[in-house]
């Protein structure tokens, strides 16, 4: 059996290729860019604001949980592939294990969601209106709508030119 | 001629990346020489015609794996260069000196036992499959994980649930209520806020007395009391991130 | 075994015989032709966004280098080159300056796989399976229209958007600021979770091919189908859902909109590469757009035919796969355009909600349905003319209950989630 790799061959050469571009563009720029570097420039940036606080150390554990779930999809897929290749010639047999697999991956997921882990938006509060907010106080007492409707018209001034008058 | 030197350029990188991985100070930096590690191991297969292992090599531990690493390291907040004259468990280094040096034993021990010294000839079984019809084993290597492996397979799923499991239990804060923070981490804390303060406030000071020299005065207390502003709303920030999102 | 053996090689023939300076040669030439395409391409690729969002948004666009602006790109990077490349002092310097190749290496190396041309009209006629053979001038050999065919096929694709995930992730971890850090984790959270998605649709395209390779995924596809008009395309045979899963999962993992978080405006300034400038951005910028046609290339490649369609002069017969394979290949283009024109932006939790919630699941339920189909079709063969035996209707029952059963745990569970959270009982 000869050797399949020069099948990868093609691949090698064009990663070859690809860094070479990469790092020939960095030293083109590297020679043809000024460098004037000063503090301000090479401060983070923040909007023009001079940086107050540090980098955030701490991200939600959430993050965490999404690549503990990821890897469990992601060798069950793996898993997938050879199956999806020969499910064929495996029959029923081969059907059954994989639910069984599948069950027991399916199983995970619904416990992780089930204790909130792929929840992400912010948490809606079930919590009664403050007395101080007043029950009237409504979008349609609060908003007025655009238009004439509702616009408070003195008696003595002449009306606004309505559209058929302006014709 | 070319599998040799194919061999020789991923032994070198494999080798490199697993120095690196406990010699670098920066776990990120660890976390890349691990991925290096990785990819040589993936070329290493390729070049043993093992292509589908190839695939999951870089798939599930660079793509997965890894990924999950660097998240702990990043989002935990331990990215930072380590002390490493700080044993954190009394013991650890011994122990795992004696753990490291009898693996390596057992390696070449394992090694030496073999019939070919350089292949390990003996521990190798041979193709999967009779013949490889298409130059392509995922077939076999299919047939052989859902017939003869079958078992093997399921437990691997039993496994993965048992993962996570733990995760959500370790990552879970139930019923809201915050665990007591140690009152000695509080201190600490507090004291080290109100040295940053301090430094703050003695830094803007000085920048003041300097303006005051050159015929400015008056802005000192207005730039001093923005000093503690400001780091008042840093901690809050911070507070804000850790816990929403 | 009871599928169908696979007569195709599933390798490139111009490696059968060894490597020699001839077969050295052809490769470097093909090489060298994907990495000026590419390039090109991703400069067409920019011109044709930037030219079509501003038609669909009443403006003129870019309209100053060359006819209607088409080489608006090519400026836009020359002057890259002279600008001034930064580096924050509080940045990582190596992981830095490692971070661009991270992504701009596996958005070339995907595109290794894909065929872009070749006469693959009948799987009967050696001569017609993608092929090409060169005149005896220049050596006689035969090769495939793709760079290469090697035997992890689509997996590539799959190893290299893991691979690009890290140059996501360090780019912001080493600009040691706060929006590129940021940004850089919401992308890989993101990414990571479209990869599951994406994964699972593939597995249905396995299930139909049996074969990993793409030259094969897209042999396989040759020929007509039902009624003898409708093409035997993958986005048919699959029954769609894949397809629509994998476009979806597709756009996540670009980061395109509607699915751009990663470098929303509004909140983090530009993302994962607000610190790069130069000719660095420029190369987190190619990546991006790369990586647009790859994924394009790919989705023909898998669910459209590749380079199939009919070839209508014979006398430049090799041309037309190559047409064909653009044609669909500016159809996604286009489409990728039209979401960015026409969707707006995603929030968090959405975006999570939807890869996880929906796109998983479905993808997960039609892969097994799929699968069991394959199966039961195989073992009871329909041999006695009528539409459905009582054998199959009794496991399609089966099936049903199963993917039900499925379903019903799955909502009980977000429903049990939301109940949860409203009582805040749970918090991460």
């Amino acid at each position: 059996m000869e050797s399949t790799l020069g099948q990868y061959l093609p691949v090698f050469a064009l990663l070859v290729l690809a860094a070479l571009f990469a790092s020939l563009s960095f030293g083109a720029s590297r020679l043809l860019a000024p460098r004037r570097p000063n503090d301000k420039k090479l401060a983070p940036y923040e909007c023009g604001i001079i940086p107050a606080k540090d980098t955030p150390e701490r991200f939600p554990v959430r993050f965490f949980l999404i690549a503990m779930i990821f890897i469990v999809f992601d060798i069950e897929i793996i898993f997938f592939y050879p199956y999806a290749i020969i499910h064929r010639g495996l029959g029923m047999f081969g059907l059954i294990a994989l639910l069984i697999f599948t069950a027991a991956v399916f199983e995970s997921f619904v416990y992780l969601v089930s204790n909130g882990a792929l929840d992400w938006g912010p948490i809606k509060k079930a919590r009664l209106l403050s007395p101080a907010v007043s029950a009237e106080r409504t979008t349609t007492s609060t908003v007025r709508k655009v238009g004439l409707e509702g616009r408070y018209v003195p008696p003595t001034s002449p009306m606004p030119d309505a559209p058929e008058e302006a014709a | 001629m070319v599998e040799i030197i194919v061999f020789a350029v991923c032994a070198a990188i494999v080798l490199v990346g697993a120095v690196g991985v406990i010699a670098a100070r920066n776990p990120v930096h660890s976390a890349l020489f691990l991925i290096q590690t990785l990819f040589g191991m993936a070329v290493l297969f390729i070049s043993l015609e093992a292509h589908f292992l190839a695939a999951v090599q870089v798939v599930v531990y660079a793509g997965a794996i890894v990924i999950l690493f660097l998240f702990v390291i990043m989002l935990l907040g331990v990215d930072q260069a380590e002390d490493l004259n700080i044993e954190p468990i009394v013991g650890q280094r011994f122990i795992a000196f004696i753990v490291g040096a009898a693996t390596f034993v057992l390696m070449v021990a394992t090694l030496a036992g073999s019939s070919d010294a350089i292949t390990g000839q003996r521990q190798a079984t041979g193709p999967l499959g009779d013949e490889l019809t298409d130059n392509n084993n995922v077939r076999e290597l299919a047939e052989a994980l859902f017939t003869d492996y079958v078992f093997a397979f399921e437990a691997t799923a039993i496994l993965l649930t048992i993962a996570v499991v733990g995760a959500v239990v370790l990552a879970k804060r139930t019923s809201g209520e915050m665990l007591p923070v140690p009152q000695n981490t509080l201190e600490i804390r507090e004291a080290d806020y109100q040295a940053r303060v301090d430094a703050r406030a003695a830094e803007l000071e000085a920048n003041a007395a300097a303006a005051a020299e050159a015929g400015e005065d008056g802005s000192a207390e207005a730039s001093s009391a923005a000093a503690s502003d400001d780091d008042t709303a840093d901690d809050e920030m911070a507070d804000a991130e850790g816990g929403d999102a | 075994m009871a599928g169908l053996t696979n007569t195709l090689a599933g390798l490139d023939p111009l490696f059968l015989n060894g490597v020699t300076l001839e077969v050295l040669i052809i490769v470097l030439v093909k090489v060298v032709i994907s990495f000026g395409v590419l390039l090109v391409s991703v400069m067409l690729m920019v011109w044709f966004e930037r030219k079509l969002v501003s038609d669909m948004q009443n403006r003129i666009g870019p309209n100053r280098a060359g006819p209607w602006g088409i080489l608006q790109t090519l400026a836009d990077g020359i002057k890259l080159f002279f600008k001034e490349d930064l580096q924050p002092d509080s940045s990582d310097p190596f992981v830095f300056k490692l971070a661009p190749y991270l992504s701009l290496i596996p958005a070339f190396l995907t595109f290794a796989i894909i065929p872009i041309g070749g006469n693959f009209s009948d799987p009967s006629d050696p001569s017609k399976t993608g092929i090409i053979t060169l005149p005896d001038w220049l050596g006689g050999e035969s090769t495939y229209l793709q760079l290469a065919d090697p035997p992890v096929g689509v997996l590539l694709f799959l190893a290299m958007s893991s691979i690009a995930v890290y140059g996501v992730m360090l780019a912001g971890w080493a600009s040691g600021s706060k929006y590129p850090l940021l940004g850089s984790v919401r992308a890989s959270a993101q990414m990571v979770s479209y990869e599951a998605a994406l994964g699972l649709s593939l597995a249905t395209i396995f299930l139909q091919s049996r074969s990993l390779s793409t030259h094969d995924i897209v042999a396989d596809q040759a020929g007509a189908g039902w009624l003898g008009i409708i093409p035997h395309w993958n986005v048919i045979v699959t029954g769609f859902v894949p397809f629509v899963v994998f476009l979806i999962a597709a756009t996540a993992e670009l980061n395109r909109p509607p699915f751009d978080l990663v470098e929303a405006e509004q909140e983090l300034v530009g993302g994962f590469h607000t610190e790069y400038s130069s000719i660095r951005f420029a190369m987190f910028f190619l990546a991006e757009f790369m990586n647009t046609v790859t994924l394009s290339a790919i989705m023909v490649t898998l669910f459209f035919g590749g380079p199939a369609g009919p070839i209508l002069w014979d006398g430049v017969a090799w041309l037309w796969p190559i047409l064909w394979f653009l044609l669909k290949l500016f159809v996604f283009l286009f489409t990728f355009v039209w979401f960015r024109a026409t969707l707006p932006r995603f929030r968090y939790d959405q975006l999570m909600d939807l890869g996880w919630k929906v796109l998983i699941p479905i993808s997960l339920g039609w892969f097994l349905f799929l699968a069991g189909r394959n199966v039961v079709d195989d073992r009871w063969p329909n041999t006695n003319g009528s539409l459905f035996s009582v054998e199959v209707l009794i496991l399609l029952g089966i099936t049903i209950a199963i993917l039900t059963v499925g379903a019903l745990l799955l909502y009980s569970a977000i429903r049990n989630a939301a109940e949860k959270r409203e009582l805040e009982e749970v918090t991460f």
